[in-house]
């Protein structure tokens, strides 16, 4: 344990000596903490036009149908913000995860990484965990600035009840970790094959599609995030997490890294 | 007591024999050069000897534990300067060593002890909070030596620590690598710098996948060319060509304008008979010098005679 922590003191002492790295951390969170605020207020302030409560009110979102055509126009805009949240495990965990192991193979740092007596589990372990802290603390974060938001400045408290469900809350606080999990072991097997951060974000940009689909589903009604939904969901993301982290473990040995890593 | 104790070592990739039949035995306290073209497989070996990849057939000794079985030890007793640095740019000198002090195993005051010994030894001390990044080839280089040597191992393997460096950080390369060897650390110094591997190695060996030729710089001089005498006289050589030619011990003679080259096996005792002899007949010596080569010529001898008897021609490359 005591070699995790001392990858994981570097990586984070990294992580602050690079701007543009930091930037992209932190500025995801941010907006996402900020704009629902202003969101919510704006929505709860101004009315909504007759032609846009009709076009609000078409949209087949079960979760919203008893809302009254105010409460929709919030509860729509509320409801999309909320799975983007789930966007933030994806992009933190893998823009450092970009820099730290992709970075460390470019600047050819992972040979006398290699050489010392560390364990290469431990090694990912303090690299996963680098990545993952950041991104789950910003998420959880971010989401309870949403909530907060939400429940100050709902137009009633039906439009608070329809978006923080309890299928919403085991995405947020259980899906989180695994995702960012995932995020991290995709970009541990994308090393393998890249040679540059940058090429590497951007496989991870594929990475989001699945959540853009959970967000048009949502919006047109083919998915609800229930309670029974988020917990399948979950389910099947460990799997998924295991089956990816299997085969990380065996990407990331010192005989293949050094012998098979392009 | 032998540092490193290398039978019959084997690496293959694929079908490609990176390095065959490797058998070795380094004295502890000595540096053995390791040379050889690119792509001969000195990279593979060294990644074998330092644990960090497995070979495919054979055994090793490195500071007394057993390759594949005890791998761990093996990390923990040697130190390695790779190809390249290898630094993290971002962090300062003393962040990177720091780093590498704990890995190693060292903590709290003996970590801080080991980055200031080394950074004071190589000259970066008032640069110790700077960022890497910002330093020339040459402090990186030496950054990255400091960082092989932080704790302390028996045997350092020293890729290239040279290459690509100004003559003067090559000099305090080079010096520091004498030093290490006053202090009894066995060094495994892969380098293309021949004037380096002769001036600072106790034994060589010539490598093209499979190890050519093993010795001390000077036996290897002699062992590909013999040993003799270059007499230099006033007028044609030629004229003295038979009176050389008589002597019992001479192995053969060569006259070239002004020159006598005379092959003898033991020039230290047979000198003094040659000279005579030359001079009673009636030769003016100006010179007698010792026949002179480079460890190059010896390396390019011993390269170019594996690469003819090779049945393709073909050179095999090593994956990097």
């Amino acid at each position: 344990m005591r070699n995790v922590l001392i990858v994981l003191k570097k990586e984070w002492l990294e992580i602050t000596r690079q701007r543009s790295l930091l930037l992209g951390v932190t500025l995801p969170p941010l907006i996402f903490s900020l704009l629902p605020i202003v969101l919510m207020i704006i929505t709860g302030k101004v009315p909504v036009a007759a032609t846009r409560i009709n076009t609000i009110s078409a949209l087949p979102i079960p979760s919203l149908a008893h809302l009254s055509p105010d409460e929709l126009a919030q509860g729509v805009v509320a409801l999309q913000f909320s799975v983007l949240y789930l966007i933030l495990p994806v992009i933190i965990p893998s823009v450092i995860a970009a820099y730290s192991i992709v970075g460390e193979k470019s600047n050819r740092t992972l040979e006398p990484l290699l050489a010392t007596p560390v364990k290469t589990w431990e090694l990912l372990v303090g690299k996963c965990i680098a990545a993952i802290l950041p991104a789950v603390i910003a998420t959880w974060l971010s989401g309870v600035i949403f909530i907060g938001a939400l429940s100050t400045f709902s137009i009633s408290p039906r439009v608070f009840t329809a978006v923080v469900t309890p299928g919403w809350l085991v995405a947020l606080f259980l899906w989180t970790p695994v995702i960012s999990l995932l995020a991290v072991a995709f970009m541990t097997a994308v090393s393998a094959r890249v040679n540059d951060p940058r090429t590497a974000e951007q496989f991870s940009a594929w990475f989001v599609v699945p959540f853009l689909i959970l967000f048009l589903g949502q919006m047109f009604g083919i998915i609800v995030l229930g309670i029974f939904f988020s917990l399948l969901a979950l389910l099947v993301l460990i799997v998924l997490t295991f089956a990816a982290f299997w085969v990380v473990t065996r990407l990331f040995q010192r005989e293949v890294i050094l012998t098979r890593w392009k | 007591m032998n540092a490193i104790e290398i039978s019959r070592l084997t690496r293959v990739f694929g079908e490609r024999v990176a390095v065959q039949d490797l058998t070795l035995a380094i004295p502890a306290g000595s540096v053995f050069g390791f040379l050889g073209p690119n792509g001969a497989g000195k990279t593979t070996t060294v990644r074998m000897l330092a644990a960090l990849i497995a070979p495919s057939s054979g055994s090793a000794l490195v500071a007394g534990h057993e390759l594949g079985k005890e791998n761990e030890q093996i990390r923990r007793a040697v130190g390695i300067l790779t190809e390249t640095p290898g630094l993290y740019d971002r962090l300062s000198a003393r962040q990177n060593l720091l780093f590498f002090a704990r890995l190693y195993g060292l903590d709290g005051q003996k970590a801080e002890g080991q980055v200031e010994r080394y950074l004071r030894m190589l000259d970066l001390w008032e640069r110790r909070n700077d960022r890497v990044g910002g330093f020339s080839k040459g402090m990186r280089q030496k950054l990255a030596i400091a960082r092989a040597l932080l704790h302390e191992p028996e045997v350092v393997f020293l890729d290239e620590p040279t290459s690509g460096l100004d003559p003067e950080a090559a000099r305090t390369v080079r010096q520091f690598i004498a030093e290490l060897r006053s202090e009894g650390r066995t060094i495994f110094l892969t380098t293309h710098n021949l004037h380096e591997a002769d001036e600072l190695c106790d034994q060589v060996g010539v490598f093209r996948t499979r190890l050519l030729r093993v010795d001390t710089p000077a036996n290897l001089r002699v062992g590909m060319f013999g040993r003799g005498t270059v007499v230099r006289v006033v007028g044609e050589a030629e004229h003295w060509l038979e009176t050389a030619r008589a002597l019992p011990f001479v192995g053969g003679v060569v006259a070239n304008k002004d020159s006598l080259t005379v092959r003898l096996n033991d020039p230290d005792y047979q000198n003094p008979m040659l000279i005579r002899a030359l001079i009673t007949a009636g030769a003016q010596v100006r010179y007698v010098e010792a026949i002179s080569h480079s460890l190059e010529e010896v390396y390019l001898g011993l390269i170019d005679g594996q690469a003819q008897t090779k049945p393709d021609g073909q050179l095999q490359e090593e994956r990097k």
